[in-house]
């Protein structure tokens, strides 16, 4: 620190403030546009469409709300949303854990072969196995070629199930797990711990940061997720947010104000949520340790 | 199988563990295997049997790699357009990844250092990315609108005439240089402005993403090379490009690769800002796009599955590369 | 054993008679069935606001009172691009639903599997059909459409929600510059430019049309200027003579004076109702946006048709569309409670009454006599000034590969309106693409 005295003088301070200079300009740039959501939501048809756009609304019109909300069914949107991204994060962590855990963990042959397959799924680009999947949820027996086929269309389980494993998640997992010292393994076999055990006692609590990590991650794809969604359902009772947003889209015509008011509400959630937990998302990406 | 099972209690000396431990590790992994199996890798080679045949709406005559040929070299009217696409898909990249890098490395060195107000900077850059791409294309649909937008306002400010945007086919280098009265060669066009409106509008979206995984790559950096350079009489920068840069080169490697990957196969993003259509005058469209044309909008499912294969083999032979040629620079320190 | 060899042998003599009388009831089998009980069916749509409300009503009305037990369920699947490939997923999974909302050119993709059920024998089925009066009030272009030469003339889909491409035109602008709706294409492109403002900067404040990248209008305008979609041979594509030139040029020279811009989305709906534009084209479906416009910012605003390249009025011509209903193939039962479903949407008071709450143009003659729709007609003319025009509508083209072409003439046309290219030569590269694709459909 005394080392340091020095340049706590006039040129220390110039820097500081460039520094924040560069960071407000970026931040304004990156704000901008939720900015303009939220203003725009709550000016009138004209106001929304006036060019140069007006900096801030000259009358609050917070019925825009209440009319883009009555427009579609949100509330059943937004119960949907919420059940399908808990459920899949849950489950996508249960699924995960196991796998790293054992990938991390223990010996068994093939492991170098699994694991490259697990992680060339994520270079398939998802378009291309679009169809076979959507064949696969079909109620049709004929289509499957004999198979018996899911039946799925329409239901909370074909936004569910096929996304509670990822090769992604896993990873992650894998790379914290690897992390932890192998002496606290070796300690927990002297005391005759099995292996479900020691994962559930002692990797687990451990992994707490990293567990949020992933969990944040997965939430985020599940409830930003649009176009699976979109195909699979066809009646509102199960469809999410986004794909009611898309509709609204079409159905909000130019009414501008009013598209962005639903965008506020829609976006809004997922924000609160992540500056609540924002802390636990950096610490475990920074504890996960990820490297190349 | 049924011989090898050893009662757990039974105490076994390590040597025969591992049949035990081998399949408690299968037993861990079944729910993985099960679900990957079935919605991934089962689908997967699904669409590879697909990509095999003529399948115009229904399942025609097989065709071996005819449909891979096609795209490749052998239609007059395929080919062209997936090279285009794979061109397109590629520049999108050059023009998104080391400017979302360099700017993600510097906002995460600033904000690395102690100072005020860094949690509202880092909450403010993260944003974005909580966004899903059809609440942001709603956004910037608007914010880059030809006669509404905020953008065409802003840009006036430097005296640019007000611009189409994401419906502006033009190249940029094209437009720059149009604007100073030069006329330039077709090949110097460069990309067109709508596409780098999806490179900024995907550096938005990743930018606070990448940030804190290069604050993560920092930390990780043991401030003991800092005192002991410092004690040498090292400047700031010296500091940034002495210690900083080559000891973060493994988080740098691991974002590019990350990163690349990520636009090689992006969708979501141009699917929606363009509305689908990978316009103005395909100038967006990117080979994920050309897959989903073909697939569902021409019903050519055997066409369309032998292009994601195809993209797919480009997008492990590019992570190939870039193992092979910057894999090697990388300093583990 | 013997008993189950009896019953058998009785089952075959059964079926060999029933084969041999076929051909005596060819047209009774499975168009003139009667309902024995309770028969679901769903519809996919891609309506949506007030359209798809108008829709619901007409559904619940149809549920409640069909008295044969059928239930319809009417689900928006996005919109058409959306309701389009959704249906193309469903056939390879064997999962269609009964009906769906289709345009022309995927009704020609999806035959390409054989899952649409022909219409012919439901229409003229003596039990279930349309008498012969009733089949001739349906307005004659709903049928030629409806009917796919590459498919043996046959009856594939039904008239559902059938639009015009018209002109709205701002009154308070064409007042004030002294100028009546424009009725050949250089008085609209003099009107035009007439109506355009620019402030003191040069910046233009105020449009005389917004260009409409979208093929129908394209097709509109070539048909208004006398030209064709297909040659006769439906083998290559007819807009690329000097009618759809003179289209393509038109547009240039309307770009570079600054009399016609390309709008966003929907923005050239507000943009007239704030009086920033003069003219748009688009179809009838537009008129209860303009509507809701209207109450929010009071503008005098009507429809007419497009400026036409023939003096002669009963020679004016304009693009008839919207889309049609196709069933798919399923049970005798579900096919045939789909049929009297559309059937009735078809007749006289239901066509007028989702006429007047959906903004579509009634289907047959006795429709659009009706009290209803005249009453509603008092109310909101635009909606008549729309119907008048329907005699001189004919429809787009309805090959395999349309949507392609469509793309193709979208590409056109921003080529030209970008100034990437001149017009004659966009037309000759889209001609040679056009005419390819078609090649490679059949």
């Amino acid at each position: 620190m005394e080392r340091g005295l020095p340049r706590y003088s006039l040129r220390p301070r110039f820097g500081t403030i460039a520094k924040h200079a560069v960071l407000i300009v970026v931040a304004v740039i990156v704000a901008y546009p939720f900015y303009f959501m939220v203003t725009s939501s709550f000016k009138d048809t004209l106001e929304a469409i006036r060019t140069p756009p007006t900096i801030f609304p000259n009358e609050f019109h917070p019925e825009n709300y209440t009319d883009a909300w009555g427009r579609a069914p949100w509330g059943r949107y937004f119960v949907n949303t919420i059940f399908v991204s808990v459920s899949v994060t849950i489950l996508e962590l249960i699924t995960a854990c196991l796998a790293a855990y054992a990938f991390a963990r223990l010996k068994f042959r093939g492991k170098g072969i699994l694991f490259t397959v697990f992680l060339a799924t994520l270079m398939i680009p998802s378009e291309a196995t679009l169809i076979p999947r959507y064949v696969l949820m079909s109620p049709s027996r004929v289509a499957c070629a004999g198979l018996p086929c899911l039946g799925w269309f329409d239901t909370y389980q074909v936004q569910i199930v096929p996304f509670i494993a990822s090769a992604f998640t896993i990873f992650l997992m894998r790379q914290f797990f690897l992390s932890i010292p192998n002496e606290l393994a070796d300690a927990a076999r002297i005391d005759g711990a099995g292996h479900l055990r020691f994962l559930w006692s002692i990797v687990l609590p451990l992994s707490i940061p990293a567990l949020i990590t992933a969990g944040l991650i997965t939430f985020l794809g599940s409830w930003d997720a649009f176009q699976w969604p979109l195909i699979v359902t066809s009646k509102p009772d199960f469809r999410p947010v986004q794909v009611g947003l898309s509709a609204f889209r079409q159905e909000a015509g130019s009414s501008y104000h009013l598209l962005m008011a639903a965008s506020t509400f829609v976006v809004a959630p997922i924000v609160l949520l992540f500056l609540v937990a924002q802390r636990y998302l950096v610490q475990g990406i920074a504890r996960t340790g990820i490297r190349g | 199988m049924a011989a090898e099972v050893i009662p757990t209690n039974v105490r076994a000396s390590p040597r025969r563990r591992l049949p035990i431990e081998a399949m408690q590790a299968w037993l861990f992994l079944l729910p993985a295997v099960v679900i990957l199996g079935v919605f991934q890798i089962f689908p997967a080679i699904a669409a590879f049997y697909m990509s095999l045949f003529k399948w115009d709406v229904v399942q025609g005559a097989f065709r071996g790699f005819g449909n891979y040929s096609d795209w490749l070299y052998d239609s007059s009217i395929r080919s062209p357009d997936f090279w285009r696409s794979l061109s397109t898909t590629f520049t999108f990249v050059i023009f998104t990844v080391p400017l979302e890098i360099a700017l993600s490395l510097v906002l995460a060195y600033l904000l690395f250092q102690k100072m005020r107000g860094r949690g509202i900077y880092r909450t403010i850059y993260y944003l974005p990315y909580v966004t899903s791409f059809v609440a942001a294309a709603a956004i910037f649909f608007w914010v880059f609108h030809p006669t509404y937008g905020l953008v065409n306002d802003l840009v006036g400010i430097f005296g640019i005439g007000p611009q189409r945007w994401l419906d502006e086919p033009s190249g940029i280098f094209e437009l720059a240089a149009s604007a100073i009265g030069v006329t330039l060669p077709g090949w110097l066009a460069g990309p067109s402005l709508a596409l780098v409106v999806l490179s900024l509008v995907t550096i938005w979206h990743f930018l606070g993403y990448q940030i804190v995984i290069f604050l993560a790559g920092l930390s990780n950096i043991s401030q003991e090379f800092y005192e002991a350079a410092r004690l040498d009489g090292a400047s700031e920068r010296q500091l940034f490009t002495k210690i900083t840069l080559p000891l973060l080169s493994p988080t740098t490697f691991f974002v590019f690769t990350v990163a690349s990957i990520g636009v090689l196969r992006s969708f979501d993003s141009v699917y929606v800002l363009t509305s689908g259509t990978g316009g103005p005058l395909d100038t967006t469209r990117t080979v994920t796009l050309l897959v989903f044309k073909t697939a569902f909008q021409q019903a050519q499912f055997g066409l369309g599955a032998a292009l994601a294969f195809i993209l797919t083999l480009v997008i492990l032979l590019f992570t190939l590369i870039q193992f092979r040629v910057l894999g090697r620079r990388v300093n583990y320190g | 054993m013997r008993m189950k060899a009896g019953i058998l042998a009785t089952l075959m003599l059964v079926t060999a008679a029933c084969s041999s009388q076929a051909p005596a009831a060819q047209q009774s089998t499975e168009a003139d069935i009667t309902l024995s009980g309770p028969v679901s069916v769903t519809l996919w749509h891609a309506l949506s606001g007030p359209q798809q409300v108008a829709l619901d009503a007409m559904v619940k009305k149809f549920n409640d009172t069909n008295g044969k037990g059928i239930t319809v369920t009417a689900l928006n699947q996005g919109n058409y691009t959306q309701l389009y490939q959704k249906t193309l997923g469903a056939i390879q999974a064997g999962a269609l639903p009964e009906l769906a909302h289709a345009y022309e050119s995927f009704v020609a993709d999806y035959m390409k599997a054989d899952v649409v059920v022909d219409l012919g024998p439901y229409k003229d089925s003596a039990t279930n059909g349309l008498t012969k009066a009733s089949q001739d009030d349906i307005y004659k272009g709903y049928y030629d459409t409806n009917t796919f030469p590459q498919y043996g003339n046959r009856l594939l889909s039904w008239p559902f929600t059938k639009s015009l491409a018209v002109m709205y035109v701002n009154n308070d602008i064409l007042k004030e510059i002294g100028k009546p709706i424009p009725k050949t294409w250089d008085e609209f492109e003099a009107t035009s430019l007439a109506a355009t403002k620019k402030d003191a900067s040069g910046k233009v404040t105020r449009m005389g049309f917004a260009f409409n990248t979208d093929a129908s209008y394209f097709n509109a305008q070539v048909y208004a200027r006398g030209g064709s979609l297909m040659a006769a041979d439906n083998k290559t594509v007819a807009w690329n003579g000097k009618e759809g030139l003179a289209v393509l040029q038109m547009y240039d020279r309307m770009n570079k004076n600054g009399s016609g811009y390309s709008p966003k989305s929907f923005d050239y709906q507000s943009d007239l109702a704030t009086g920033k534009l003069a003219f748009f084209f688009s179809s009838t479906s537009t008129v209860p946006f303009m509507k809701d416009l209207a109450t929010a910012t009071p503008f005098s605003w009507s429809i007419a048709n497009l400026p036409q390249a023939a003096t002669d009025p009963a020679k004016a011509k304009t693009v008839q569309f919207g889309a049609n209903v196709a069933i798919f193939k399923s049970t005798p039962e579900k096919q045939l409670a789909s049929w009297l479903f559309i059937k009735w949407m078809s007749e006289t008071d239901q066509s007028a009454q989702f006429a007047s709450t959906s903004y579509y143009m009634p289907v047959r003659a006795t429709a659009a006599n009706s009290q209803t729709l005249k009453d509603y007609w008092t109310k909101v003319p635009q909606g008549k000034q729309g119907f008048d025009l329907i005699q001189y509508s004919s429809p787009e083209p309805n090959i395999r590969g349309q949507q392609d072409i469509r793309d193709v003439i979208f590409n056109m046309i921003t080529e030209v309106i970008t100034g990437k290219s001149a017009p004659d030569a966009a037309m000759t590269t889209a001609t040679t693409k056009a005419n390819q694709i078609i090649k490679d459909a059949q």
